[in-house]
């Protein structure tokens, strides 16, 4: 689609592996590790999608890239027709300027020691991009969308004078002082008390809607996500393994990985106690990807042919997609 | 304070040194120390005006003069050259104080540039850095000292330069690991991501981080500097132009004043400089510790007892006594000491728990749950007291009991899994041993062999192999190890286990697993279980029964099924409508506006009050009491019987 906003394409990060003393003396070379493995994805401006998965999973790597914090293994990090990861000095600087980022830790991604109105202004007089009166206005004008009004309660205050939601609030204005085109959130409200969270996840919603800014939310909790994104992503060791509209997604999700996810979220009604697939085993490890399907030493439907062959993403129907060899009969190769 | 309420709460805003006024003003040795330190520098101001006479003069000294004892004309008596030694004394504060504030200067300087380069360019500039501040830190400085002064010469200047030139290591490496401290700081990350370069960290994050202590620092500094002149110039390196402590300790002694008997001579100047270097230190260990919180005692640690000594207990009834739940919490209140004053963080609370059941205590953070169990476990942090209520156990009241009955108590009866447990674990012994050494610490006679059977069945019973008991903490993932702190609490069978956030921090496929076992566990164990959580979900999937508590208070209790699917207490109302449903994933979320109310700015009324959107008048000036609702209580004018509006 010509009209996306961040396209990115087959993306691909390796980490150096460690290499164990044993490993040396083999003259083993350290296996790296392949925290993203091949990912492509689209966003469109005034859309919400969301990253899911596990710890391990490469979601805050996939950040990391998107960002432009570091550098992709392959593949490529498109945004507004420029190539992210080719980008440096001055241009990886005026690419600062249209991706933003909403960290997960609002008690810690504030300097105790600058007031409210100073945070919001840094990125501004970091990039020289405006000054005097112009400055304070787009510092006024970032908080009043950021919803701290009035915003002279809270120019000249200190982070710690302000609850876990209002810092969050402060973090999100400094994000959009610079007028950015893409917002990556990542866990932007697990650190947040329950009757807060709601309020941020309307506020970075109605940012998407209202302003058309391009929303990447990354995320291990699918209940949080569910009500505010458009798209949904599951990843799991790397991939993307099931990818699609957000209701369709939760209504009829078609990789088992999906499916135990969402199994396990815990649904406020105690009068749906469902039985949670709860899949054995331990958080996987990228520094040990399993052969074939990545996901069938945990599947409870792995047959024969899962452990050798590796799933390509099959379309389930033009806009939503599984990697899982169980639709191979009803769905063709996307 | 408020961030020392919050501190007890589950997010601890990382401590980060800040002048801390309040605290200096408080620390009574460092005001002494300040005014020690003060006294000095006027002294050395004023010398002219202050010194009855001056040592620098020219007088004909006759044989009398030589060593005089104190007399109303030479207070501190005459030395060698039969000069005032009280003038010469005044005269020296000088030196003293030039000396070791401007070698102090160079030094923290070179020690603040070191520092700050080596933390912030980790690469192989910093290293190289470092192992220069190491070889400083080895050298004996005052053999080198001595060395330098000797070839160049002893002036007051070359005097200066070496002490300044060799006594900034310390200051290098404190500057070091606070830098490397705040550059992984998440702050400094945002500034970076944001696009700011080495210049703009360094000046707006790292500097002001790093100020206050070199500040601190300084003074103790000082202090060296001038103890090290001292030694130098007793040594006779002293520079012969000025006159200083050292100095004149260095005539008397080489001149005769011992065999003199003139002791005048020799205890003045040493008692000046133990004056200064006393004064400094006490100043800069009291600015250290107002700046450096991880140094400092907690300041509202008070010691004795975590129990009032007028609480009022709280008899249970007949009824209550013959058909006892398991555990019977009645009226607990508990205070937290604050600079200004008493806070009540949990006022009145009672609940009851049955055998077999899972009680539910949620609310948001702040609202008082964690320090609710902390007190029933009676493990308050320092600082938190038990003001008045029971907490009555099989019968008997936890509250009133000693420490040693009180410890055989815990862990056999009643035990704990907290928040971040798994981090819990001592990483250099095996999970097996750890087991086995709290089942045989409550039960002395279990065997070895028998302790370490029954640790294996355990780990077990938690999902973790047999095989893996020999292993180490850390070869566990943070699921296993969290599964293995349920077999530690389980280890002498308790009738209750108080589980405080025991899935935060996991993956929500762990937390499924950890809920799981919970479950089991209650209903093979028959052990009553209360599971605190912020999380309606977790509650809705595993909890019998529910206690909501908001601001210190239970705003409702009931049974679960009619909990959420009629909840009586408006803030209860408010919280499902604003927990997100996967069930439901169309329905809006409406966040309750306002925050929670800070344990020192309790609204006059019900607690709930600002954030309530039914409140009325009799809800400001009044607390609303405890009123039975859908078969059971909530705390709301609501559903006062007599109240028109219901």
């Amino acid at each position: 689609m010509t009209d996306a906003l961040l396209t990115v394409d087959s993306l691909v990060k390796e980490f150096p592996g460690r290499r164990s003393f044993a490993d040396w003396l083999a003259r083993r070379p350290a296996m790296p590790v392949r925290a993203v493995d091949g990912i492509s994805f689209e966003v469109r401006p005034g859309e919400v999608m969301a990253l899911v998965g596990e710890s391990g999973c490469g979601k805050t790597t996939t950040g990391n890239l998107l960002m432009g914090l570091m550098p992709p293994t392959r593949g490529r990090v498109v945004l507004n027709g420029e190539d992210v990861g080719r980008l440096s000095g001055r241009g990886l600087l005026r690419l600062r300027r249209r991706v933003q980022m909403v960290f997960q830790d609002p008690y810690e991604s504030l300097n105790p020691r600058m007031r409210v109105g100073d945070i919001v202004a840094e990125p501004l007089r970091v990039h020289k991009v405006v000054a005097g009166a112009e400055l304070k206005a787009r510092v006024v004008a970032a908080l009043t969308s950021a919803g701290l009004t009035p915003v002279e309660a809270y120019l000249r205050r200190y982070p710690f004078e302000l609850s876990g939601g209002q810092r969050q609030r402060v973090v999100i204005a400094a994000g959009l002082a610079l007028e950015p085109t893409l917002l990556i959130a990542d866990e932007p409200v697990s650190m947040l008390d329950v009757s807060i969270r709601a309020d941020i996840l309307n506020l970075l919603s109605a940012l998407a809607r209202d302003k058309g800014i391009g929303v990447v939310m990354i995320t291990h909790d699918l209940s949080t996500v569910a009500a505010y994104a458009d798209r949904i992503a599951v990843m799991y060791l790397g991939r993307i393994v099931e990818h699609g509209p957000t209701r369709e997604v939760l209504d009829n999700p078609k990789h088992p990985y999906a499916q135990a996810l969402l199994s396990v979220v815990p649904v406020p009604d105690p009068s749906l106690r469902r039985r949670p697939v709860i899949l054995g085993g331990e958080a996987p490890d990228p520094s040990r990807i399993p052969t074939g399907c990545r996901f069938h030493p945990r599947c409870p439907l792995a047959f024969d042919r899962c452990p050798t062959v590796d799933p390509p993403l099959m379309a389930v129907n033009p806009s939503h997609q599984a990697a899982c060899l169980l639709l191979e009969e009803h769905g063709q190769p996307a | 304070m408020s961030v020392v309420i919050e501190a007890t709460q589950q997010v601890v805003p990382a401590a980060e040194p800040r002048w801390r006024w309040r605290a200096f003003l408080k620390h009574r040795l460092g005001l002494v120390g300040a005014a020690m330190l003060l006294f000095a520098l006027v002294l050395a101001i004023a010398a002219p005006l202050v010194a009855p006479y001056d040592p620098e003069a020219r007088v004909d000294v006759t044989l009398e003069d030589i060593f005089q004892k104190p007399s109303g004309e030479h207070l501190l008596g005459t030395d060698d050259r039969g000069k005032d030694v009280l003038s010469s004394l005044i005269y020296g504060t000088r030196v003293s104080l030039i000396v070791g504030f401007t070698a102090a200067a160079i030094a923290i300087l070179i020690g603040a540039i070191v520092g700050i380069v080596a933390g912030y360019q980790r690469g192989w500039v910093g290293s190289i850095l470092m192992r220069i501040t190491d070889f400083f830190l080895v050298i004996p400085d005052l053999a080198l000292m001595i060395v330098l002064v000797a070839i160049a010469g002893p002036s007051l200047g070359t005097i200066i330069l070496v002490i300044g030139l060799l006594g900034w290591t310390g200051t290098a490496r404190l500057v070091r690991a606070q830098t490397l401290s705040v550059r992984e700081r998440k702050y400094v990350l945002r500034a970076k991501a944001i696009g700011a370069g080495d210049a703009h960290v360094l000046r707006r994050h790292i500097l002001p981080a790093v100020l206050p202590l070199m500040l601190a620092n300084l003074v103790l500094v000082v202090s060296i500097a001038i103890l090290e002149e001292s030694s130098l110039a007793f040594l006779g390196l002293g520079d012969p132009t000025v006159i200083s402590w050292g100095q004149m300790l260095n005539f008397a002694f080489e001149r005769g004043a011992i065999s003199a008997g003139a002791w005048w001579a020799l205890l003045a100047p040493g008692f000046a400089i133990v004056w200064v270097v006393l004064g400094t230190t006490l100043l800069g260990t009291a600015l250290e510790d107002a700046v450096n919180p991880r140094l400092k005692r907690h300041h509202l640690e008070a010691p004795g007892s975590d129990v009032a000594p007028d609480r009022t207990s709280v008899p249970l009834t007949v009824a209550e006594r013959d058909a006892p739940p398991i555990l019977q919490v009645r009226n607990l209140s508990i205070e937290f000491a604050t600079d200004r004053g008493p806070v009540r963080a949990v006022d009145g609370v009672s609940f009851d728990l049955r055998r077999g059941e899972t009680l539910g205590l949620v609310g948001e953070s702040g609202c008082g749950k964690t320090t609710t169990v902390l007190g029933i476990m009676r493990l308050l942090p320092p600082g938190g007291k038990i003001v008045s209520g029971s907490v009555w156990f099989d019968g008997e009241d936890l509250v009133g009991m000693d420490g040693p009955t009180l410890r055989s108590f815990r862990w056999t009866r009643l035990s704990l899994v907290f928040q971040g447990a798994m981090n819990a674990l001592n990483p250099v012994r095996t999970v097996g041993d750890q087991i086995s050494e709290a089942i045989r610490l409550h039960a002395p006679q279990t065997t070895k062999a028998q302790a370490a059977q029954r640790s294996a069945e355990l780990l077990e019973r938690v999902g973790i192999p047999r095989r893996r008991a020999s292993e180490y903490p850390h070869t566990y993932s943070g699921g296993m190890r969290q599964r293995a702190m349920i077999a530690l609490a389980l280890a002498c069978d308790p009738d209750v286990i108080v589980a405080d956030e025991p899935t935060t921090a996991l993956d929500v496929m762990v937390q499924a697993q950890i809920l799981e076992l919970l479950g089991g566990i209650a209903r093979d164990f028959g052990m009553g279980i209360i599971l605190v959580t912020h999380d309606l979900g977790v509650v809705a999937q595993v909890c019998d029964r529910v206690v909501v508590m908001y601001g210190g208070v239970v705003a409702e209790e009931n049974e679960v099924t009619t909990l959420f699917r009629e909840p009586q207490h408006p803030y209860t109302q408010q919280l499902l409508l604003s927990f997100p449903d996967l069930a439901h994933p169309d329905r809006p979320l409406r966040g309750i506006p306002g925050t929670p109310p800070r344990l020192d700015a309790m609204p006059a009324g019900c607690r709930f009050e600002p954030r309530c959107p039914h409140a009325f008048d009799r809800c400001q000036v009044e607390r609303p009491p405890e009123y039975p609702a859908a078969g059971g209580r909530a705390s709301c004018f609501l559903l006062d019987p007599a109240e028109p509006r219901t």
